[in-house]
């Protein structure tokens, strides 16, 4: 099993080199919207849903590529946890 | 990846094409002078099963693998002339029924798709908007939420099936202010008061394939009318349009196959300065050109299929099938003009139909830029 913690540090960097490139990372806490506040666009989540599919061998489903589900550093990690 | 057809495959491939061959084609010419959809045809499609082809069993579907419903919908495709019925029945499975096998709950399922498989109800959906079109999520369609109601304001373009449909999947907003996570969709019966179709928009080709504008003013609609939650409309879309990207053109791979055998079999027989036109390299090379873009074309359809299958997401892949299947389309169908000449352009050779009716597959389901657009972000560019 793969730590939270761990997730969470791999889908921070994704985010923040794909789509907050030069940003502090320091800004971007497990909690820090990005769905809501833009940050995560629909072809930024087509990106973000392929990583984690890849990442970590886990199949998103249609439903959950949602603002319910990544709308934080903190839901992601969530979901991808939840189907390890 | 092996894509060799089991049996059961084949028998319903078979059968789609032949069917198709034998009964979707009669006054073809005359229907498209007029622009008439063909609701016989759509019928006889529905008996056999395709528009349910990929909706579970148990919802009156045939639970058909997406690579058995493309390879099925490549037969009808090479069959069938009437591209405007295909185009029609594809946009009834992929922006309506998928969404609802997806999205949907058990009561909606129930209560829909039956119908939808069965051939009894068509459908289609309504997401561009005169302001909006590749930016498909600053759409301006407002849904107010009034108790157990909500009510729709806006306006629609370019709706497939519209004209002749029962059922719409509506896109509008419930909160602007939350952009495109305020987006949700919604079912809205043809009688739903305030819905109007206000009219049926002529087209370059697919001219068999009814085209709308609707209006929605004041239309309200129970909020067991809404599909998924408020807010899954992007997610929803997405879905639908995936599907789409990667499944919409199977239908033109079969058509570029049988533009391929008539351009072969005119070539053999017209002759030109004392030979059949296809000894001339020229023109051979046009043939041998289509032939490698058919071919490309197939494997690409059935190997984003494939994937999908396999249970992966298919976003680039799709994406990348649409660019590459309806630019071939369009090529395939100029060749196929220039190797008839004068008589290419002569409606009675039906050749310049093809290309009219290919024309389309590079802007619907997103212009061949928006897959390209796609496909760079994808390869992390």
């Amino acid at each position: 099993m793969v730590p939270k913690e761990q997730i969470q540090a791999s889908v921070k960097q994704f985010i923040l080199s794909e789509f907050l490139s030069g940003e502090d990372a320091d800004e971007l806490e497990p909690t820090t919207p990005l769905v809501s506040a833009g940050i995560l666009d629909s072809i930024a989540t087509l990106k973000l849903v392929t990583f984690l599919e890849e990442q970590f061998s886990v199949q998103i489903e249609a439903h959950e590529a949602d603002v319910d589900h990544l709308n934080t550093v903190e839901d992601i990690s969530n979901l991808v946890l939840s189907k390890l | 990846m092996d894509f060799s057809w089991t049996p059961e495959q084949a028998e319903l491939r078979a059968a789609a094409a032949e069917m198709a061959a034998a009964e979707l084609n009669e006054g073809l010419a005359e229907r498209e002078k007029a622009g008439t959809f063909s609701l016989e045809g759509w019928r006889r499609c529905a008996e056999l099963g395709i528009q349910g082809l990929c909706v579970p069993e148990e919802h009156g579907g045939a639970g058909a693998d997406a690579l058995t419903t493309v390879g099925v919908l490549e037969r009808l495709g090479y069959g069938c002339k009437d591209n405007g019925l295909v185009f029609s029945i594809n946009a009834h499975m992929w922006t309506l029924q998928v969404p609802l096998v997806a999205f949907g709950s058990e009561e909606q399922k129930r209560r829909w798709l039956p119908g939808l498989c069965s051939g009894a109800l068509i459908g289609g959906n309504a997401m561009s908007e005169p302001a909006s079109g590749s930016d498909a999520y600053s759409l301006q369609t407002t849904a107010v939420r009034r108790d157990d109601r909500y009510v729709l304001n806006g306006s629609k373009v370019f709706v497939t099936n519209a004209p002749v449909a029962d059922l719409l999947l509506v896109f509008a907003n419930v909160d602007p202010e939350r952009r495109p996570s305020g987006v949700s969709a919604f079912l809205v019966e043809r009688d739903a008061p305030g819905l109007t179709v206000t009219r049926q928009v002529e087209k370059m080709g697919l001219k068999t394939s009814p085209m709308g504008e609707l209006f929605l003013d004041d239309c309200e609609v129970s909020a067991e009318a809404r599909l998924g939650k408020e807010g899954a409309g992007q997610t929803l879309f997405t879905h639908s349009m995936t599907w789409e990207r990667s499944s919409i053109l199977a239908g033109g791979v079969g058509a570029m196959e049988r533009l391929l055998e008539t351009c072969v079999a005119y070539a053999k027989g017209r002759e030109q300065f004392g030979q059949a036109i296809g000894k001339f390299q020229l023109v051979a090379s046009k043939l041998v050109d289509m032939k490698a873009r058919l071919e490309t074309s197939r494997a690409l359809l059935y190997k984003t299929a494939w994937l999908r299958d396999q249970g992966r997401s298919i976003f680039l892949e799709a994406a990348l099938a649409k660019l590459e299947i309806s630019e071939a389309w369009v090529r395939s169908a100029q060749d196929a003009v220039a190797i008839h000449g004068g008589y290419g352009y002569m409606c009675e050779y039906e050749v310049e139909r093809e290309l009219r009716d290919a024309m389309g597959s590079r802007l619907y389901s997103g212009t061949s830029e928006i897959q390209r657009t796609i496909i760079a972000a994808l390869m992390g560019l």
